[in-house]
């Protein structure tokens, strides 16, 4: 189950939440070396706040977190325009309907290989079923050559928004995707995805029960 | 960021004050237990050790008693590292003897389980650290950044109460490091600082280590807090 977590249910998920930045610090800054901030013993950056939505994969609110991504509105500061307007030749899409994806992160656990590119097609079909709920036409991402080429194998319909910058695993891409539903059945299908993979839980319902 | 918190501290006039403050907010952002305190035997500290805890009292009388102050393996990691860390992180855990982690066991079984300490170094400080244990229903990640200010907060104003300081006379830092140090404790990184002052990132970053060489400290939110408290800062330059 991968459950959506907003501003309105998050206090219902604080170990989940507190166990993915934890993931993302192992994974992005201890596994892949990358330079970000743990300035706080966690990664955690000026882009989570309450404002970000956040995917994260776990059987229960409160059991270990299996993967998980990060979802910005592009109303406000997002990585795309801050860091990465050199990947797009033109504006970075943004506005109340575009939503840009950033960290994605597959818990230091899960096994490499046929079960990571599962989750990753059942994250695509997580965002394309979220941005759907939220009246979200286009999901923006940065990805290296190879998340690109995995994303378009599970049948998300993407387009670069520049060239590619680099060259090898250091290789980045920027793409748009459009959300439809018909795209949403396509990335089902291809891979073999029978029901909705996520879950809104209402952070009031929850508390009253 | 904690302007209120570090204005209540400012006006606290005892460690009494300075412990109750600090409680109440770390307990409101779903911490069970903490300990703001330098790296001795709990109940035999000496003079200017700063002592602020809230631990369950059998866990501290067992700490004291096995002599862990110089065994425990939090201490010891506060002391080699500046940056805050986690007690359920991998790279904390692969570092640990099984002695260590015995240590770590038994804590998890008096109630504190998981949980961040933040190291506090100063040349003119005892070693010493503040560890916050994560309450039953958790802690939001958002407050753990937040957590950290005031634990650097409430140890500085401790550490001046208890040594009766006197802020220095002549300043210590340029107008430039000050004005890093003011965006810095804005939640600005390197790169905004450098936007903002027109100059270049690779300069903000060094400027900010100059402060921290300046005071001897090993984290950019000690080094404002040490500006704030020696009062090069002011505090209603910041909060906005």
């Amino acid at each position: 189950m991968i459950h959506i977590v907003t501003a309105e249910n998050r206090h219902l998920f604080r170990h989940a939440l507190m166990e993915m930045h934890q993931q993302r610090k192992t994974v992005f800054v201890d596994e892949l070396k990358w330079r970000l901030n743990v300035e706080s013993g966690i990664e955690i950056d000026s882009y989570d706040s309450p404002s970000a939505v956040y995917l994260i994969e776990a059987e229960a609110p409160r059991a270990p977190v299996r993967a998980s991504v990060r979802l910005l509105p592009t109303d406000r500061p997002h990585l795309m325009a801050d860091v990465f307007p050199h990947l797009c030749s033109g504006a970075p899409p943004a506005g109340a309907h575009v939503w840009e994806a950033t960290r994605f992160c597959p818990s230091p656990d899960l096994p490499k290989g046929d079960v990571r590119r599962g989750m990753l097609s059942r994250m695509i079909a997580a965002v394309m079923e979220t941005a759907l709920l939220f009246g979200i036409e286009r999901v923006t991402y940065v990805a290296s050559a190879s998340l690109a080429a995995v994303a378009r194998d599970a049948g998300w319909i993407t387009e670069a928004l520049g060239a590619v910058h680099g060259s090898g695993r250091d290789a980045l891409v920027a793409m748009v995707a459009e959300i439809d539903a018909a795209g949403l059945r396509r990335v089902r299908e291809r891979n073999g995805i029978g029901a909705p993979v996520t879950r809104f839980t209402p952070g009031d319902v929850a508390r009253a029960a | 960021m904690p302007w209120s918190f570090a204005e209540k501290c400012e006006k606290a006039r005892s460690v009494e004050d300075i412990q109750a403050i600090f409680s109440r907010e770390i307990r409101a952002r779903g911490f069970s237990h903490w300990a703001c305190t330098s790296h001795v035997d709990p109940l035999n500290p000496p003079n200017g050790a700063v002592m602020m805890f809230d631990y369950p009292r059998p866990w501290v009388e067992h700490f004291s008693a096995q002599g862990y102050a110089r065994r425990d393996p939090v201490f010891l990691t506060a002391r080699r590292q500046a940056l805050p860390f986690q007690w359920s992180d991998r790279v904390f855990r692969r570092g640990l003897d099984a002695g260590q982690a015995a240590i770590l066991n038994e804590a998890n079984e008096a109630g504190i389980g998981d949980g961040f300490t933040i190291p506090i170094h100063a040349p003119d400080a005892l070693p010493a650290s503040c560890s916050l244990v994560i309450g039953p229903d958790g802690v939001d990640p958002l407050h753990v950044r937040e957590a950290h200010w005031f634990a650097v907060f409430a140890h500085e104003r401790a550490r001046r109460l208890l040594l009766d300081l006197t802020p220095p006379k002549k300043p210590v830092l340029s107008r430039r490091e000050r004005q890093c140090l003011e965006l810095i404790a804005q939640g600005k990184d390197d790169f905004a600082v450098s936007v903002i002052l027109g100059i270049s990132e690779h300069t903000a970053h060094n400027t900010v280590r100059r402060a921290m060489q300046k005071y001897g400290v090993a984290t950019r939110v000690q080094a404002f807090v040490r500006a704030l408290s020696d009062g090069e800062i002011k505090l209603e330059d910041v909060a906005s």
